[in-house]
């Protein structure tokens, strides 16, 4: 999509060095109001390190973080009182009832009502157990919880870091339906680093990837690229002798190949395999996942260090 | 910031190990005076006993045997050719108030009188020490190992505010310790102690003046204070720097156990003046001084100085950490 609209957060140069070491590199990126972005990369590439320089918990070695116009490093109050974070497995204080961790977070921004918590509380379906310590609750409510804390202040932008660990599957959904219409309707930007690709893809508007520090792609999901179709007959040396006669490049694909075609002419390629004598077991429209196309941008997704000796 | 105060006091007691360690105070400083007493009535038994078989030659009440023991250890030592100037004038003083009592008949309060044992009722801050150093030194170390540092930080407030209200948590309770200790040991005093006739007197401008022991009482008090907050401050750093508590605890209480020891190893060079452990400001305030031409104010003054500096470290280290937990 075309933005006609203000970024509400700017990476701008973001770069961080530690111990020597570059672990982001020169990082520009804006994120949009209404739109969820999926941060991805491999085990070391520095998502986690972006998402604590955006969250105020790390500081850069140069460049900025603009939230809403504020630097992050020079007018951190300003910049983050538009931010929610989630951090991987939310740590609340254990010892403390649910509602009394977010009066707590209540009491760290401007103008939170007791209405206001437990709105939110509802909006989380904690209702029931929101006076109970945080000891008790399972991952998924201390999940829930972590998201109530998040959501208290009406941030315009959500950062969310492994969102769905240890949700189950029907948790999944609710969380990602519920993130959906947050920005849908109350226009907030999410950026969302996952390692379940999966997730990233019903979820996401547009995905970034990082590797080694740089990032090397930022995609809206909408371009699917053209249509490709799965086939599979036996004896496949045979098919693969029609395919290409036919002029494909048939791709192995488990025990069939995968061809770049749409609907069109998939009929007169199935008379033509039924009439050469093949057994044809299957034809169908194939989707390139996100998976795969993150393999094949990351190179099968190596230890970054390996790549970066 | 009142908020964030209220954020750190809200965490501090919905744990349980805080609510046991001010149990253990109220019980512990129950415990002495109980102990005290106990002490007292053993003594007492036996010095009856005693005085069977020579009240015919005491005609002189006790006290001014002691008093007189003590005036002629006080001359002995000021005899000393090597005496420090301070010590000399310390010692001076008390062989005045041993004078005037002797010369007016003032009878000292005994050891086991009820106003002795408000004198001394600072020595409740050795445990509330121990308490709010352990408070300290998990206020910051413990968010970074249960991870909540993260959900702290992340927030529309300046690190700096956040770290002023943990060390403004920690101080309060120190004081509130302090203070419950103290009345703790006051009410036990008039339960379990009996007053007597006894004098407690001063040397104030060349002259022995009268003074009530709650005058001794209240600034041993808050003299204690100071120092219960020098070491909290060295926790509080310690906790935040390494952001382990039990580095903090430990180093800590180390050095208060051993302090004096090194200090009294040490007291021959100059080093040993500039030591924070070194000043215990309720024994100089009681005139037992470990290093010679150290006054109060002096003590005091270095004691600030620490404390300042181990502020600074915290917030310097704190304000710039990368939280990386």
């Amino acid at each position: 999509m075309a933005n006609q609209t203000e970024p509400i957060v700017e990476l701008r140069h973001l770069s961080k060095t530690i111990r020597g070491k570059k672990i982001i590199d020169d990082l520009n990126l804006q994120l949009f109001p209404g739109q969820v972005t999926g941060f991805l990369g491999p085990n070391g590439a520095g998502k986690t390190t972006t998402i604590r320089m955006m969250a105020g918990l790390m500081k850069p070695t140069s460049g900025e973080v603009f939230v809403a116009g504020k630097s992050v490093q020079n007018e951190f109050e300003a910049a983050m009182s538009n931010v929610g974070v989630i951090v991987e497995n939310p740590e609340m204080y254990k010892f403390m009832t649910g509602y009394k961790n977010l009066v707590h977070f209540a009491r760290m921004h401007k103008g939170i009502t007791k209405d206001r918590i437990m709105e939110v509380v509802r909006q989380v379906g904690l209702e029931n157990r929101i006076h109970e310590k945080v000891g008790t609750y399972s991952l998924g409510m201390r999940q829930r919880l972590g998201l109530a804390q998040a959501l208290l202040h009406n941030p315009k932008f959500l950062i969310l870091d492994e969102p769905t660990n240890g949700l189950d599957p029907a948790g999944i959904r609710e969380f990602r339906t519920y993130l959906r219409s947050l920005a849908e309707k109350a226009g907030v930007s999410i950026f969302v680093s996952s390692h379940l690709l999966s997730e990233i893809e019903l979820m996401c508007d547009r995905i970034a990837v990082i590797q080694n520090g740089k990032l090397i792609d930022i995609r809206e999901m909408k371009d699917e690229g053209r249509p490709h179709h799965y086939i599979e007959a036996l004896p496949a040396k045979q098919l693969r002798a029609i395919l290409e006669s036919k002029g494909y490049e048939p791709a192995e694909s488990g025990a069939g190949f995968i061809i770049e075609e749409g609907v069109e002419r998939i009929p007169e390629l199935v008379k033509s395999v039924i009439a050469g004598g093949l057994d044809l077991y299957a034809v169908r429209p194939h989707r390139k996942t996100l998976e795969d196309e993150f393999i094949e941008l990351t190179g099968g997704g190596q230890i970054a260090e390996a790549v970066a000796k | 910031m009142l908020k964030l105060l209220q954020n750190e006091w809200m965490k501090l007691w919905n744990k349980k190990a805080t609510w046991v360690m001010a149990i253990l105070l109220v019980v512990g400083v129950a415990g002495m005076l109980g102990l005290t007493k106990w002490i007292s009535t053993v003594e007492g038994n036996r010095a009856e006993s005693g005085n069977v078989q020579v009240e015919g030659q005491a005609d002189a009440p006790d006290w001014r045997m002691q008093a007189e023991a003590e005036r002629n250890g006080i001359s002995a030592q000021l005899a000393d050719p090597d005496l420090s100037s301070s010590r000399e004038a310390e010692l001076k003083e008390d062989l005045q108030i041993v004078e005037y009592r002797l010369a007016e008949d003032v009878e000292p309060h005994g050891n086991y009188s009820r106003q002795q044992m408000i004198k001394d009722s600072s020595g409740i801050a050795t445990l509330a020490m121990l308490f709010a150093i352990i408070v300290a030194a998990g206020i910051v170390a413990t968010e970074f190992s249960d991870g909540t540092i993260k959900m702290l930080l992340a927030r529309p407030v300046r690190r700096w505010k956040v770290l002023t209200s943990k060390f403004a948590a920690t101080a309060l309770f120190g004081a509130l310790l302090t203070l419950a200790g103290f009345v703790v040991s006051i009410v036990m005093s008039y339960i379990l102690f009996s007053p007597d006739g006894g004098t407690e007197l001063v040397v104030r401008g060349g002259e022995v003046a009268e003074i009530s022991v709650w005058t001794p009482a209240i600034s041993h008090l808050l003299l204690a204070f100071v120092n219960i907050i020098v070491y909290t401050t060295f926790a509080f750093m310690i906790g935040s720097v390494f952001r382990s508590g039990a580095l903090a605890i430990g180093l800590s209480l180390f050095i208060f156990f051993t302090g004096s020891t090194v200090s009294a190893l040490l007291s021959r060079y100059e080093i040993a003046k500039y030591l924070f452990f070194s000043h215990d400001l309720v024994a100089l305030a009681q005139g037992m001084t470990l290093i010679e031409d150290v006054t109060l104010p002096f003590a005091a003054a270095v004691l600030g100085a620490y404390a300042v500096v181990f502020l600074v470290v915290s917030y310097l280290v704190f304000s710039k950490r990368d939280v990386t937990a």
